[in-house]
């Protein structure tokens, strides 16, 4: 008997193997392909829709907040402003208002990309920088600066210093697992709270006017604060920049396990280091900035996740959503009960949070 | 065109393969069979990349894997592990097209060959129709093709398969070993799997590697070696070979009955003089 026919016909299983030659899929679903010159990208087609709407409610949401306050400034005006025509109301929209507005677009960037590759190697949709202790370990170094009377300008860098202490440690505890993802939680957790409770104990030492001042800070709030943060975040978003275009295509295989990975030539460990430190990064400096407005990063990649309707945060998404956001948020803060002002940390959750659980019930009721 | 010189290789403090010196034949489908724990996965792993072995070496072609870049080694080599996590909400296209990956950089994420290669793998493992369809809406069966599929985008010359067949039911297992042995025949593909089922092994196996205890018992051609004596010595498991009513390949018929519904047929039905006829009753009592 021959090697073939000992075996049965296989064609009565399964249909021709070349029936449907060449049947021109040649692409993924849902992807456009984008060439220039020599670099071709994947770019899901709905994540570019998004992209732009986010951008015009984003433009929209700029100049409703350097309008609204006191003084008003016609939105007409704020254009005429911008446009750099030379209006009274320069003053306002340039000195006042438009350096917080652009810290709060470039922090709520950043937290939306911190946000997306914390929880893409976490593999949890609720990890965000404060439950990995990079916030914790930036409030500490804050908290001590603010309580021992250092200069204020010296409360930055001391935080920026706290959260990578604290990523150091998430990466010695989290190491020799490679990182994997629930380990890369459970210490991130267990830094966390090490550093909150360090935190406290500050706090309960320190004059209660400092530890006032150190309570504002956790929080988060863009009050006060402008050009100067807002340039050290973007200068670490474009000097990352060549990391982040690698980024947003190795998210695109966090999802497979780690056999799997190394079956088609990944290497894993080596990957979820690289998306963890840019993450860990961007959220320590964005958090010695402004503070722990973080419930944006937890909220922007899941929402953009479900606008864009893809398997996994989308980072170009996350980040404007994260901006629009924080703009929000802060203009919320600063009009809702004005005179007083609200620290932006607490509108983001108050605004995100409702949205957040809108999408998942709409998508429960879709999925069943 | 693989081949291992004294691999040692373990999990934590446990070694699993000790010294082991094999090679495997190009061009041939090769089935890896052993009872539970003998290291055919540990094998397998290791052969694939995955684990890295203690001392000793894989060789693909000649050259010890560890020191070929790992996408290099994924353009020559594709491999299945035992049961791969399903990435929620990906759909079929989308994961075949990772197996493209060792094609690909951020700078340079689709290529017209890629395009080809998917759909030329979809095709070939009959996943076409279910291309825009969520992976984990679909059936165990139509997974295990979707994961073939995907480690057939990868263009290898070889593919390892660990236990492929689990978790399916028998008309999905033949589907499964069908499309392996298509790809070995008609593709020219160097298969090399796992399998539990020593008839499947048998039946589609064009070499046979039988383990025990992190050694290989024996190797060769199914019907040169499956006899009852390896597959007791093997498994501790006593047995009638036959030939396969259809295929004429040994076909390993346990013995041993339990002792409650099935009766052996009267020894006299049996070949005499072969030595591997056991007499009902005097079984030894493991196995079934």
């Amino acid at each position: 008997m021959t090697t073939v026919d000992r075996r049965p016909d296989s064609s009565t299983t399964a249909p021709d193997a070349d029936a449907s030659p060449g049947t021109a899929s040649a692409r993924l679903p849902g992807r456009s392909l984008l060439r220039i010159g020599p670099v071709s990208l994947q770019v899901r087609r709905r994540a570019v829709l998004v992209a732009a709407a986010l951008i015009v409610l984003l433009l929209l949401a700029v100049v409703l907040s350097l309008s609204l306050g006191t003084p008003y400034v016609a939105p007409a005006d704020v254009l005429r402003a911008l446009s750099g025509a030379g209006t009274p109301y320069d003053l306002v929209v340039f000195d006042l208002r438009l350096p917080r507005i652009v810290l709060a677009a470039v922090a709520g960037a950043a937290f939306g990309v911190a946000g997306t590759l914390i929880q893409s190697v976490a593999r949890n949709p609720l990890a965000s920088p404060d439950v990995i202790g990079i916030t914790q370990g930036a409030g500490l170094a804050a908290t001590v600066a603010l309580t021992s009377g250092a200069a204020a300008v010296l409360v930055a860098p001391t935080a920026l210093v706290g959260g990578l202490l604290a990523a150091v440690l998430l990466f010695a505890l989290g190491a020799r697992h490679g990182l994997a993802a629930q380990r890369f939680v459970l210490a991130g957790v267990a830094v966390a709270f090490a550093f909150r409770a360090l935190t406290e104990v500050v706090m309960l030492t320190a004059d209660p006017i400092d530890g006032l001042r150190a309570q504002i800070w956790l929080i988060g709030t863009l009050a006060g604060k402008g050009w100067t943060e807002a340039a050290w975040i973007a200068g670490t978003l474009l000097v990352l920049l060549p990391v982040l275009a690698w980024a947003g295509w190795a998210l695109n295989s966090t999802a497979l396990d780690d056999d799997t990975a190394r079956g088609v030539g990944l290497r894993p460990v080596a990957r979820r280091i690289g998306l963890a430190g840019t993450g860990v990064l961007v959220a320590a400096m964005v958090t010695a900035q402004v503070g722990a407005v973080d419930f944006v990063a937890l909220v922007a990649p899941q929402v953009a996740r479900r606008l864009v309707r893809a398997e996994r945060p989308p980072l170009v998404c996350a980040a404007l959503l994260g901006a629009l956001l924080l703009v929000l948020a802060d203009l919320a803060g600063r009009r809702l009960f004005a005179p007083t002002q609200l620290p932006a940390g607490v509108l983001t959750a108050a605004i995100g949070g409702p949205y957040l659980i809108f999408l998942l019930l709409r998508g429960r009721r879709r999925s069943s | 065109m693989l081949s291992t010189r004294d691999l040692v290789a373990g999990y934590d403090d446990r070694t699993v393969l000790d010294g082991l010196d094999l090679d495997l034949p190009t061009d041939a489908f090769t089935v890896i069979v052993g009872p539970n724990a003998c290291g055919k996965s540990t094998l397998l792993r290791t052969m694939a990349r995955l684990l890295t072995p203690r001392r000793g070496t894989v060789l693909l072609d000649g050259s010890a894997i560890r020191d070929l870049p790992t996408r290099e080694v994924a353009r020559r080599l594709g491999v299945l592990p035992q049961s791969p996590l399903v990435p929620e909400g990906v759909t079929v296209a989308d994961l075949v097209g990772r197996g493209r990956q060792p094609y690909q950089r951020w700078w340079r994420q689709w290529s017209p060959e890629d395009g080809a290669a998917v759909d030329r793998a979809m095709a070939l493992a009959d996943v076409a129709g279910l291309a825009d369809r969520p992976v984990d809406s679909l059936s165990g069966g139509q997974r295990q093709r979707v994961w073939i599929a995907m480690t057939l985008a990868q263009d290898t010359d070889a593919l390892l398969l660990d236990e492929p067949t689990t978790f399916l039911d028998l008309a999905h297992q033949v589907e499964v070993l069908d499309l392996l042995h298509r790809l070995r025949v008609e593709r020219g593909r160097t298969v090399v799997a796992v399998l539990h089922d020593l008839n499947q092994a048998a039946r589609y196996a064009d070499h046979l590697v039988a383990m025990r205890a992190g050694t290989v018992v024996a190797a060769g051609p199914p019907r040169e070696i499956l006899t009852a004596d390896l597959v007791r010595d093997v498994f501790g498991l006593a047995c009638v070979v036959v030939p396969c009513p259809v295929t004429g390949a040994p076909l390993v018929v346990p013995a041993h009955t339990g002792g409650t519904t099935a009766r052996p047929v009267t020894p006299s039905a049996q070949p005499a003089d072969d030595g591997n006829i056991p007499l009902a009753g005097s079984y030894p009592s493991k196995g079934l």
